[in-house]
């Protein structure tokens, strides 16, 4: 699948912006600033999987990830007063800068080399170039806003209830065990002393 | 003159140019995808921010009727200009952010708040044919997202005011819109298997098809998505986060003039899309018996009569959550928590096994895969396949779903719930602290008797 035209436009500007707001999540000084920027970095990831016509993942994406789990942080942060430790400017580099800058250009060429093999296979095969042309007029002649609905949830549907019946079923226990765990965790044996009958 | 008006059907949308010209129009990107989209959202926006200032002037006139007063009559005839005297009084305000506040996100926490409120508008289904802006596949999925991120506008107003009565707004809100956000992803499952879709209008063409309402097929899935809607929208009796008696405000205590206003629209905006959420899968959206009648011989008479009754039943919802709200009184904390987590997520959830449980059982014969003992439930042909969809018949598997729905499912899901929240009522406030109070009187007990003892 290759990108074309406003598509690779789109594709660019999301994922730089993806990008830096990757950079100011670590480099904000406050935690709150930082979920903030989390938080536009998820947008920005669900928007990229809309672009790759994955809408039902980027609707969960934002209804798990921003409406839930960043809630919780945030909610995690308003809880924890985090203020003194702002105003006391702790210093947020650490002068590693050169172990940074030497990991980070092994990842860009190992990144580089693991891409540069698997490139062919992006490229459009020519029949699949004819098809697109094809079913590119047929498409723009359809009429209303509705016409393209795609069933993309139904495959998700589909291979996760299907195909993925097990390792769907093993996080759930997973989630569950989690759950337990948290809130015998969170009940204190005081709590627990103030309920036993027997006193 | 001419000039202008063939630029003009240039622009204009494929249906105005074919009833114009009557002949078929190849091109129809610029019309179809940029044009008539903006002039659809021009004219939603300007009808949902007129609604909201007068579902404000709604609200006061519900409340002063049901008190046997007046409400507001001085600007203009029996006050219908008192939300234009009101905007204009909040856009004239000062406009105050505390010294110690964070400005940034004091001044974004509104915008977010009335973006989210504002975007879902775009997918609701207001009525057939061109009355729906968008028509996207995971439509409902995209309401339920984008009203969720609503909760961060909430949160990040409440903190970032740098005040106590506004955190404590801000944690009590997004605790509830959390817990009751569940309960209602939960509740609309149910109506889905039936529609199979997640597309706005796909729920809406699927009750025509069936030719019932889902309401009648879902009783306590609408029963559990509308107490989950209140709590959602932060509406009475599950206005804990702005409790004027306790919090004076709640989560916007610290903002003044227009930026509150915006915090007031996006509320009264989540109540238009939550009611119309419940009109989409439950009530028939803009469908009507005896509306499809004119479909054909008149397409815009049609149209336009869809979004009469779209609207209606929105306002009709729209009035029961006021009369709610005016007649019910808040709950307490504890009790919100109770009724969100014990009540409503478990309710939502045996409403999708049992209406699971209901439509595998109505399979036809064609589709079931059933152990023998229950084979005898096939001969009653419930449901048909109609071009790939399954659509219950009439009378008899409409009859099945509305009488498992009614007799079946929501007596049975009730009692249990009572039964398994029977001593639930052990861990209230209450309770708590004369336990507190009986351990203390035991231990001076034990220590009268030890000095007796001496």
């Amino acid at each position: 699948m290759q990108l074309h035209g406003w598509e690779a436009v789109l594709f660019y500007v999301l994922a730089f912006s993806t990008l830096i707001m990757g950079v100011l999540v670590v480099s904000a000084r406050l935690a709150v600033h930082s979920a903030l920027f989390l938080i536009s970095t998820l947008v920005n990831i669900a928007l990229l999987f809309i672009l790759l016509r994955a809408e039902f993942v980027a609707g969960v994406q934002i209804l798990v990830y921003v409406g839930g789990v960043m809630v919780l942080f945030l909610f995690v942060i308003m809880l924890v007063q985090t203020r003194a430790e702002e105003e006391a400017k702790v210093k947020l580099y650490t002068g590693q800068m050169w172990p940074a800058v030497m990991l980070t250009l092994l990842l860009a060429v190992s990144f580089f080399f693991a891409m540069n093999s698997a490139q062919p296979a992006f490229r459009p095969q020519p029949s699949e170039a004819a098809a697109q042309s094809k079913e590119a007029p047929a498409e723009s002649t359809k009429s209303g806003a509705g016409s393209q609905i795609s069933t993309d949830t139904q495959e998700v549907g589909q291979s996760l209830y299907k195909e993925a019946a097990l390792p769907f079923e093993i996080a759930s226990v997973l989630l569950l065990v989690a759950m337990v765990g948290a809130v015998l965790l969170a009940r204190g044996t005081k709590q627990e002393k103030l309920y036993e009958p027997s006193e | 003159m001419t000039a202008i008006l063939s630029t003009l059907l240039l622009v204009a949308p494929q249906w105005v140019r074919e009833y114009l010209t009557k002949e078929k129009q190849p091109n129809v990107f610029w019309s179809e995808y940029i044009v008539w989209p903006l002039i659809q959202i021009i004219v939603v926006l300007f009808i949902i921010l007129t609604l909201v200032a007068y579902l404000v002037y709604l609200e006061r006139k519900v409340s002063a009727f049901m008190q046997a007063r007046l409400g507001p009559m001085r600007v203009g005839p029996w006050g219908l200009l008192q939300p234009a005297a009101d905007g204009l009084k909040l856009l004239l305000k000062e406009d105050i952010i505390p010294i110690k506040a964070d400005k940034a996100i004091f001044q974004l926490a509104p915008i977010i708040a009335v973006v989210a409120a504002l975007v879902v508008l775009a997918v609701v289904p207001w009525g057939a044919g061109w009355g729906t802006i968008a028509n996207v596949n995971i439509g409902l999925l995209f309401i339920l997202a984008v009203s969720s991120v609503a909760v961060l506008g909430l949160v990040l107003a409440g903190w970032s005011s740098n005040s106590k009565y506004s955190l404590l707004g801000a944690l009590r809100s997004s605790a509830q819109m959390l817990s009751y956000e569940i309960g209602m992803g939960l509740s609309i499952i149910g109506a889905l298997m039936f529609a199979r879709t997640l597309s706005m209008n796909g729920i809406v063409e699927a009750q025509r098809a069936d030719g019932v309402w889902y309401f009648f097929f879902q009783p306590l899935g609408f029963l559990v998505y509308v107490i989950c809607a209140l709590g959602e929208t932060n509406r009475a009796p599950f206005d804990l986060p702005e409790a004027e008696s306790e919090l004076v405000a709640g989560y916007h205590t610290e903002y003044s003039g227009f930026r509150w206003a915006l915090f007031f629209m996006a509320e009264y905006t989540a109540m238009i899309v939550t009611s119309s959420i419940a009109v989409t899968l439950y009530l028939g959206g803009w469908s009507f018996p005896g509306l499809s009648l004119i479909e054909k011989s008149s397409p815009n008479l049609f149209v336009f009569l869809s979004i009469v009754i779209f609207a209606t039943k929105v306002m009709v919802l729209i009035y029961a959550f006021m009369w709610i709200r005016w007649t019910w009184p808040r709950y307490r904390y504890d009790q919100l928590m109770e009724i969100g987590w014990k009540w409503m997520i478990p309710a939502g959830l045996a409403n999708i096994v049992m209406t699971a449980i209901w439509y595998v059982l109505a399979l036809p014969s064609t589709k079931a895969s059933l152990p023998d003992f229950l084979k005898f439930f096939l001969r009653f042909n419930f449901m048909k396949d109609v071009s790939g969809r399954l659509v219950p018949t009439q009378w008899a598997g409409v009859i099945y779903f509305v009488a498992t729905g009614f007799l079946i499912t929501v007596p049975m899901v009730w009692a249990l719930l009572a039964a398994i929240n029977r001593r639930s009522n052990d861990f209230n406030l209450d309770e708590q602290r004369q336990l507190q109070f009986k351990l203390r009187r035991e231990r001076l007990k034990k220590m009268e008797n030890a000095e007796a003892a001496e």
